[in-house]
């Protein structure tokens, strides 16, 4: 677009160049009657004078109808500035020429006024070349009622002298009376001083001026009438006649020249009617106007006078753009030189103009639209080989390139305003801002935002570059904040980290930021400085490099050191809000976990609705499995917090800086129910991850969500939201239940050294140890203490271990109704609960066979062996058939050392006992295997209180509780044996002494033996025998044998269990127990002895009664009558007995010879059938026997029933016998 | 044809059946081929191909005259030889016609092989769609096969 | 010669960015972008149907001190080059044979 002679045509002298470019002009300027708009004084607000500016602003075009009738569409334009310069060029474009003035001022004292109207007067010599009139506006003092006065006479009157002027006649008239109707009603009466020759207005403050715009209007057709008038004088002039129009650097080109040449005359006539072209547009006459631009164009082309040329195409092209685009709008009227805080500026000063009633087509000479910018482009050529006329140049750009805008055609629009820039200009640093500035503001309007901001950028670093005299940072930063945009640079961080995609130049980005920080700074906004740069390092933290995030934060955190960076929103004064930025990228946060609470203190349900399959709960939280899988529910947590209880979040950071980093203050952030967050202090060392917990508690139950954290770091305050940072949910929720009571638990006992063989230790709080001896009992004391500030309302004590439940039951013990009792426990009591502990074991070395037992308790390596001991005894059933004579049999001839193995060959070494009392020493052998045992148990304690409790939830703690149970005494043997009275037998039994210390065994209440440690005795205990009563059933209904067997073994034995107290007494710790003869095993030869027999022997023996245990004598050859009576003790008859004597030799080597015919004879019968017995009934039988040989007999008295006494028949074919036991010993000698 | 040619039609069936097998290998219930992987590896191949096959082209002057490059050009670079049949709605529904499509034609013309077809089109569905989506139209490509080796694709411009 | 090539995405983020003078990349960079602003222009005014075809777009700006070339496939990848004014060896066919041969390297 330049001219490739440039400036060739133009001297480089200091010609008055006009160096106050206007570049908020528009072509339609062109047509408008220039004003100038001032405030004088300082008494009159800025505010106010700005709002009067903005009223008479919209007053920009009048329609007058001229003397010919016609109607003249007149626009104007008003100024704040007029640079006295720019006047020197309204020969070469007349709109340039400053026309009217208007002033405001404000006074309340005669010398103000006289000083407001000097200065008016001033300004009125100062533009007295072009001025054609003028008005004061002034405001007296507000009491005063609203006056007006005028001076009749102008100073420009002389100007306006040969207009014909009966307008402005017939107003001075009516000012006239007003005049009079002043001077009659105020009191004070200002007067304007003699040589103020200017009309003036009078108003008060407060008036609301209502016939201002009338006032103005009467102005403005007074400016029409003089430009009018000037107009009609131009047209008049004979063209050939015309002087030379000059632009002002041209005045010395032409000195000497011929101006009578034909070439100087043609370019006389076409400056003239160039000249005359600009005036008919300023009077509104569009279509003169074009006919004159067209002919002045044609003319100055063919002499080659290229500016006037320009101006002329220019013309042209202003003047078609009047008719095409009559309603162009004034853009952006900012005003450049007063700040841009000054609100948002209007943009609507817009010319609206009444609808032209111009037909466009029907005007001749108009350019057709896509002509505009050509014939724009050829005058900007043209002046542009003028450098004096660069700003002309400029201008036209500016107005050209606005034109474009209105086109569409953005670029052209580029085009016209990329010239600006070639275009050499002495500019002030503020004209070459506002330049920078209008230029961004078009290419703002034809969509080129990187090119605006690329030019916004431009002129903030003029506001404070080194050439400028008055650097302004505040302008600087502002420029800079409004480049963001067209660098893809979004002021809220969390908007330009949620854009996957980068799409602005992070390079450029990094600098502009950097800059503006350094305009903050320097701007003595340290807020923003910081929240700058906290964006720089979290917005741009993947583009930096290493060295540069070090750097940057070791910035960040000197600017922060003089205003902290907080998570707020920064309001600017232009009210430009700057949201937060916070630093999630320092620490990176690479894990977020919300922490279960400690087993012990998790809330439970109260009331569990499944059964639970095992002894230990878990978390009834029961979501349905669809809720599951949807995504959302994924962040909240299948586990609860309490109320009031410190609740934690387990974060893992990163440090990615090369320095260790102190953040402090960290806390959880959280909506829903109120949270109390404890800050917490971390330092982390250079890139290593740190786990850090963040506590907190909630104060409301209901649900939380953790939304993330916030930290304090650098300086810097940020809240580090989940949502916003890569890799997280965008939140947790968590329900929180009603608050519970924590107790503290302690117990009288010491704790264990290691409880770890126990799977389920984790809600344990404490534990206890002890070791007991078996049959020693202890208590131990547990305190239970209400740590919390609710009450405690429910506790619920049980116990939990492998044992089998009865077991466990005997072991330990408490009264429930005791604990009860000292409910509720109020926050800050203790309540107290005794438990009885009590070493429960099996004495019986044989017996330790208790299905009880075989579970595997003791979880040490000794159960094993003791339960092989078992096994043994186990297959006791399978021997009831043994032969009945073997209980008879020799003494300790089948006592073995091994135990275990003589009670797997047969039950000769329990029946061979036949001595009663005696101690011998060496003889019984102590069991090997038996060790102590270890029982693990967890006393389980579920509490709950407070509005948890109503809300049905509890907590649950245990105390781990291991026991040593250590053997004491063992039963190793036992028999029975048939006592001197027939209601009692006798229980004998081997005792060991497992203990190395002297043991007193109190085995009848009257009798106790000492034993050696290690050493075994024998004691014999009368016991009464099992009553027929407890027996009843079995001879009610004999269904079966076997199991009835049993059952009836377990009767005697507990009969026996129940009556035989043994207890222990250690001589040497004072220590005593009982020990339980508990699940004792009895053969079926014993059970007749243990229990009392339906059957009600009476012997007699010539005639004399035997007694238990009596030897009968008598010689050989004697006959001795045996009578026997066999009453029915039983509630029911007994049938079918068979009642027998025989006699037998017993070798006592386990042989029993029953053939006996040769040695003895029986007379009468040995063996009958007894008639049916009632209850009551008695039978009798008798016979003889005579001896043949001397030695000795035993007789055997037995009952037999077929079927067991019942009348049904029995399955069991063996019947059941009775016998007359101890056989009766009869010697003969 | 060269030996390349050949290579590309081998290396077509082997990632359609290398394709088929992982998805059975990943799941048996659904009864329809699961074509998406197909599908987008001939997305990215479109969009990486186009950019050199466009390279030594003018600027398209419109839609239709993508559409025309897309028959002619483009289809003559990957299956040597220019779509048959162009036919378009002018509201953004283009139908190209290939009446004996390359990878089709290998295959038994009756209907014993029909149901396998769709295999044998989804990778140049994408490849369509990867080519127009670097040119900067987003579209939806369908393909439809009633008589062998002759097959229709759909696109459908998805407009903003 | 160039003294600057850009290769800039769809989305006119920058994928690829050289210059002659490693201390001038931060100028060009400010040249280059907002040079986008009359590719996009130029593009729109292609699509609307002006019968601009050619991949390259010519001149975008010149500068005082340098001229900025432009070129954009179908694509719409964007290759930059800027050159000194200067240069006045640097005829049009030569920057469009620059752009030839810049996109025969990245297609």
């Amino acid at each position: 677009m330049r001219s490739s002679v440039s400036y060739i045509l133009s001297s480089t002298t200091t010609e008055p160049n006009m160096s106050h470019p206007d570049y908020e002009q528009l072509a339609h300027d062109h047509a408008a009657l220039l004003v100038l708009v001032r405030q004088i004084g300082s008494q009159l607000k800025n505010k106010m004078f700005n709002k009067f500016y903005d009223r008479i602003s919209r007053l920009n075009s009048v329609n007058i109808t001229d003397s010919v009738g016609q109607v003249r569409n007149i626009y104007i334009r008003y100024v704040k500035e007029h640079p006295v310069e720019n006047n020197l060029w309204g020969d070469f474009q007349t709109h340039r020429r400053l026309l009217g003035l208007v002033t405001f001022g404000k006074y309340d004292s005669q010398q103000e006024l006289n000083d407001i109207c000097r200065v008016h007067e001033q300004l009125k010599v100062k533009y007295i070349t072009t001025l054609f009139d003028s008005r004061c506006i002034l405001f007296g003092p507000s009491s005063d009622s609203p006056t007006e006065e005028t001076t009749s006479s102008d100073a420009t009157s002389s100007i306006s002298s040969s207009t014909d002027a009966h307008s402005i006649k017939t107003t001075e008239k009516d000012l006239e009376k007003k005049e009079l109707y002043f001077e009659e009603n105020d009191k004070e009466v200002f007067t304007t001083p003699s040589n103020f020759k200017t009309r003036a207005l009078f108003y008060s403050e407060t008036d609301p001026c209502a016939d201002l715009e009338a006032h103005l209007t009467d102005f403005l057709n007074s400016l029409f009438w003089v430009l009018e008038s000037k107009r009609l004088e131009r047209s008049r002039e004979k063209l050939e006649r015309v002087s030379l129009l000059l632009a002002p650097f041209e005045k010395k080109d032409f000195v000497g020249l011929d101006m009578e040449s034909r070439n100087n005359k043609r370019r006389c006539t076409g400056r003239s009617t160039k000249h005359l072209g600009d005036l008919c547009l300023q009077a509104g006459l569009i279509t003169e106007a074009l006919t004159h631009y067209h002919n002045a164009a044609e003319t100055l082309k063919s002499v080659n006078d290229w500016l006037w040329l320009g101006a002329a195409y220019e013309g042209l092209c202003t003047a078609t753009a009047l008719v095409l685009y009559p309603n162009i709008y004034r853009n952006a009227p900012l005003h450049r030189n007063s700040s841009l805080q000054e609100g948002s500026p209007k943009r609507s000063n817009s010319i609206t103009t009444p609808i032209l009633d111009i037909v466009k087509k029907e005007v001749p000479n108009t350019l057709p639209p896509e002509e505009i910018s050509k014939k724009y482009r050829e005058a900007i050529v043209h002046y542009s080989k003028y450098q004096n006329a660069g700003i002309i140049e400029t201008e036209a750009c500016f107005k050209a390139a606005r034109i474009s805008v209105e086109q569409n055609h953005p670029l052209q629009a580029a085009s016209f305003l990329q010239n600006v820039v070639f275009i050499n200009l002495t500019l002030s640093e503020q004209e070459r801002i506002q330049r920078f500035e209008t230029l961004s503001d078009l290419y703002m309007q034809i969509g080129f935002m990187r090119k605006a901001s690329f030019c916004q950028r431009l002129a903030a670093t003029r506001y404070v570059s080194a050439q400028n005299p008055t650097p302004n940072w505040s302008q600087c930063y502002n420029l800079m904040l409004q480049s963001f945009r067209g660098h893809k640079i979004s002021l809220d961080p969390t908007e330009m980290m949620s854009t996957n995609v980068q799409v602005g130049w992070s390079t450029l980005q990094i600098q502009l930021l950097q800059e503006i920080v350094v305009a903050a700074k320097r701007m003595g906004h340290s807020a923003l400085a910081t929240r700058h740069m906290t964006f720089l390092l979290q917005t741009m933290w993947p583009y930096l490099s290493i060295n540069d995030q070090k750097e940057f934060a070791i910035q960040l955190q000197s600017l922060s050191a003089q205003c902290e960076g907080s998570p707020v929103s920064l309001v600017l004064d232009n009210g430009t809000v700057i949201p937060p930025a916070n630093l999630t990228n320092i620490p990176i946060c690479a894990g977020f976990n919300l922490r279960n609470l400690q087993p012990h203190l998790r809330p439970r349900k109260i009331q569990v609705l499944k059964q639970d399959s095992g002894p230990f709960l878990f978390t009834p939280i029961n979501f349905g499995s669809l809720e599951r899988k949807s995504a959302k529910v994924q962040s909240k947590m299948d586990f609860f917090w309490i109320e009031n209880d410190l609740c934690e979040v387990t974060l893992k950071l990163v440090n990615p800086l090369p320095f260790e980093l102190k953040v402090s203050n960290m806390r959880l952030l959280t909506s829903g129910v109120v949270f109390e967050s404890i800050p917490e202090t971390v330092v982390l060392p250079s890139d290593t991850p740190t786990l850090v917990t963040l506590n907190g508690s909630p104060k409301e139950s209901g649900e939380l969500e953790v939304l993330g954290y916030s930290t304090h770091t650098l300086g810097v305050k940020s809240n580090c939201r989940l949502r916003y940072m890569k890799g997280f949910l965008p939140q947790y929720t968590i329900e929180v239940i009603p608050t519970l009571p924590t107790v503290e638990v302690k117990t009288s006992l010491p704790e264990s050294a290691t409880f770890s063989t126990f799977q389920n230790f984790e809600n344990v709080v404490t534990s206890a140890s002890l070791s007991l001896y078996n049959g020693e009992s202890t208590q131990c004391v547990i305190t239970i203490a209400n740590t919390s500030q609710v009450p405690v309302e429910m506790l619920e004590v049980s116990i939990q271990s492998v044992l089998e439940p009865s077991l466990q039951d005997q072991i330990f013990k408490w009264s429930n109704d005791d604990l009860q009792k000292q409910l509720p426990l109020l926050p800050g009591n203790s309540a107290s609960l005794t438990i009885n502990l009590y070493s429960a074991a099996n004495f019986l070395a044989s017996g330790f066979n208790g299905p009880e037992l075989s579970s595997g308790v003791f979880g040490s390596s000794h159960a094993s062996s003791i339960m092989s001991a078992s096994a043994g005894p186990s297959s006791l059933p399978s021997r009831l058939n043994s032969p009945v004579h073997s209980t008879m049999g020799n003494s300790f001839h089948g006592r073995r050392n091994d135990l275990n193995s003589s009670f797997r060959s047969s039950n000769s070494g329990q029946s061979s006992m036949t001595t009663t009392g005696c101690r011998s020493p060496g003889a019984l052998t102590l069991p090997q295997h038996v060790a102590s045992a270890v029982v693990d148990a967890q006393l389980q304690l579920r509490f709950s209180g407070g509005s948890g409790f109503q809300a049905g939830y509890c907590r649950s703690c245990s105390i781990f509780i291991t026991l040593e149970m250590i053997p004491s005494m063992q039963v190793t043997n036992w028999d029975v044996l048939p006592a001197e009275t027939y209601s009692q037998f006798y229980l004998v039994l081997d005792v060991a002494n497992l203990t190395s210390q002297e043991m007193e065994v109190y085995y009848t209440p009257s009798k106790h033996m000492l034993i050696e440690g290690h050493e075994s005795c024998r004691v014999p205990v009368p016991v009464d025998r099992c009553p027929l009563s407890k027996l009843t059933k079995f001879y009610m209904e004999q269904k079966s044998g076997l199991d009835d067997r049993l059952d009836l073994d377990k009767i005697c034995s507990e009969h026996i269990a129940n009556l035989v107290d043994l207890s222990w007494h250690l001589m040497s710790t004072d220590t005593r127990g009982k020990a339980s003869l508990k699940g004792i095993t009895l053969t079926p030869n014993m059970l007749d002895i243990v229990r009392m027999s339906p059957i009600q022997w009476e012997v007699l023996i010539n005639d004399g009664l035997i007694k238990p245990q009596e030897e009968v004598n008598c010689v050989v050859g004697e006959c001795l009558e045996i009578k026997v009576g066999v009453s029915n003790c039983f509630e029911k008859p007994l049938r079918q007995l068979t009642l027998s004597v025989q006699f037998y030799q017993d070798y006592q080597n386990g042989m029993q010879n029953y053939q006996l015919e040769t040695r003895l004879a029986f007379t009468g019968t040995t063996k009958i059938i007894l008639p049916p017995l009632e209850p009551q009934d008695k039978a009798k039988h008798a016979c003889n026997v005579v001896f043949f040989n001397s030695g000795h007999y035993k007789m055997d008295i037995q009952c037999s029933a077929p079927e067991c006494l019942a009348s049904t028949p029995s399955v069991n074919t063996t019947g059941h016998i009775w016998r007359f036991l101890p056989a009766i010993e009869v010697n003969v000698n | 044809m060269s030996m390349s040619d050949d290579l590309f039609e081998f290396l077509h069936s082997e990632v359609i059946n290398y394709s088929i097998q992982r998805n059975e290998i990943k799941k048996k219930e659904s009864k329809d081929d699961d074509l998406s992987n197909i599908e987008f590896i001939g997305f990215s191949t479109g969009f990486k191909v186009i950019e050199r096959l466009t390279k030594e082209m003018p600027r398209f002057k419109d839609e239709l005259d993508t559409m025309k490059f897309i028959c002619t050009d483009f289809w003559s670079a990957i299956y040597k030889k220019q779509i048959d049949n162009l036919r378009t709605n002018h509201q953004g529904v283009y139908v190209l016609q290939d009446n004996a499509f390359r990878f089709l034609i290998k295959i038994s013309n009756g209907k014993q092989y029909l149901e396998y077809a769709p295999r044998y089109v989804a990778f140049t569905c994408g490849v369509i769609r990867g080519g127009l989506a670097n040119l900067g139209i987003n579209c939806l490509v369908t393909a439809e096969v009633q008589n062998m080796p002759s097959c229709k694709f759909h696109i459908q411009v998805q407009r903003m | 010669m160039a003294v600057c090539a850009a290769i800039v995405g769809k989305d006119n983020s920058p994928k690829y960015f050289a210059c002659t003078n490693p201390d001038e990349e931060l100028n060009f960079q400010y040249k280059v972008l907002s040079s986008l602003d009359v590719v996009e222009e130029k593009l729109n005014a292609a699509n609307k149907g002006s019968d601009m075809r050619e991949l390259y777009l010519g001149i975008l700006y010149s500068l005082e001190t340098h001229k900025i070339y432009g070129y954009v496939t179908n694509t719409k990848i964007k290759f930059i080059i800027v050159a000194e004014s200067t240069n006045t060896a640097l005829r049009d066919n030569e920057i469009r044979s620059m752009f030839r041969k810049l996109h025969s390297l990245r297609a």
